[in-house]
């Protein structure tokens, strides 16, 4: 499941990171590639939010339980 | 009509306008930070000034663009322009997310005895590692502050997943804007647009109720690296969906003003940019901060 997350978020920022060169590149072609990036950056954000609400309704994962602490 | 020259803007008095606003600014908050008691209102003072010169300088360049006097090349610089702001903008973050991740996962640990214990007795004795670590360890042996308390961590379920869905859908309601602007539907794009602002509102207002309740917890700014870096982090991430708001509420009065069209409409798409990325950012609050 972490890594399911991971891996959303890393692309989440490549489609942030798309729109940012269609930003720069601008004109019609840019302006596409822009909207397409953002249009499924949000795709990808709903959805993995959409999961988490779901796997912590379930029980499959329990918010903060995530121990990175040295056992004392 | 285009002119086809680079554009060499006039000579103009906002430069020294906003140097004078951001002196008097600092000013008056180091004055402030010392107790001294006109520092307070030298501040707003300043903060006065600087509203006034982007108010009055963006102005300008807002006339200057509707007026024709922008080519291709002008439009190359503000991308460009915009480009490095996202990457100031990533690397702040950037920053206070790798302080998090410092604490969390490697100084906080390595206090409480990981890697062999090879810090903590030469630190501070007795060290128990926590989290949320609300007190600094410095502080046990001067005022017998205990290192942990019984702070319970903010319900993720409650106001943060609240806020998240609300800044998804603004997120949502944006890109509606973006496709109704790019396909000529202007009422559709101000109704989108107005619901975009409004959901930003509604978060600002929750997350100034969310403060409330943390501090009367006892949580500030001061409650050891989890306080300090809980107040950093949501406090810039609030500190840009207010900037967000402004702009886009600016961005609206400009659509009804007439300023852009379905081809040309770059300061729509800065700003969009913008708030997908503050957007982001929260959603890694959300994970980081109140999930993990």
């Amino acid at each position: 499941m972490s890594l399911f997350v991971i891996a959303i978020l890393c692309l989440i920022f490549v489609f942030l990171g798309s729109a940012v060169i269609g930003l720069l590149r601008g004109g019609r072609e840019g302006s596409d590639r822009m909207f397409k990036a953002l249009r499924m950056r949000i795709i990808l954000s709903v959805l993995l939010f959409a999961v988490l609400i779901f796997a912590g309704f379930f029980g499959w994962i329990e918010p903060n339980s995530f121990n990175l602490l040295p056992t004392q | 009509m285009s002119n086809e020259k680079y554009f060499v803007p006039h000579g103009t008095y906002w430069p020294i306008i906003g140097s004078i606003g951001i002196s008097t600014l600092f000013v008056g908050f180091a004055n402030q930070m010392h107790d001294v008691s006109w520092g307070w209102p030298v501040m707003v003072l300043g903060f006065a000034i600087i509203a006034f010169m982007m108010f009055g300088w963006l102005g300008t360049v807002v006339a200057e663009s509707v007026g024709g006097m922008y080519n291709s090349q002008v439009d190359k610089s503000f991308r460009w322009g915009m480009s490095w702001f996202i990457f100031s903008e990533v690397m702040f973050f950037a920053a206070f997310f790798g302080a998090l991740f410092y604490a969390r996962v490697l100084s906080v640990p390595w206090l409480g005895g990981a890697d062999n214990n090879m810090f903590t007795p030469e630190l501070w004795e007795g060290f128990k590692a926590t989290w949320p670590l609300l007190s600094t360890p410095g502080e046990v042996g001067q005022s017998g502050v205990a290192f942990s308390t019984n702070f319970k961590l903010v319900d993720t379920w409650g106001l943060p997943a609240i806020n998240t869905a609300l800044l998804l859908t603004s997120g949502v309601t944006l890109t509606y804007a973006h496709h109704a602007l790019r396909a000529g539907h202007r009422n559709a794009l101000i109704a989108w647009m107005l619901a975009t602002i409004a959901l930003g509102v509604i978060f600002l207002g929750f997350q100034i109720t969310e403060y409330g309740h943390a501090y009367h917890d006892g949580l500030k700014l001061t409650s050891g690296i989890y306080g300090s870096t809980f107040y950093l982090l949501t406090g810039f991430h609030g500190f840009h969906v207010t900037v967000g708001v402004i702009m886009l509420t600016v961005i609206l009065y400009r659509i009804q003003k007439g300023h852009f069209s379905m081809e040309n409409h770059f300061a729509f798409e800065g700003v969009a940019w913008y708030w997908h990325f503050v957007d982001v950012v929260w959603l890694g609050l959300f994970i980081f901060v109140y999930w993990i």
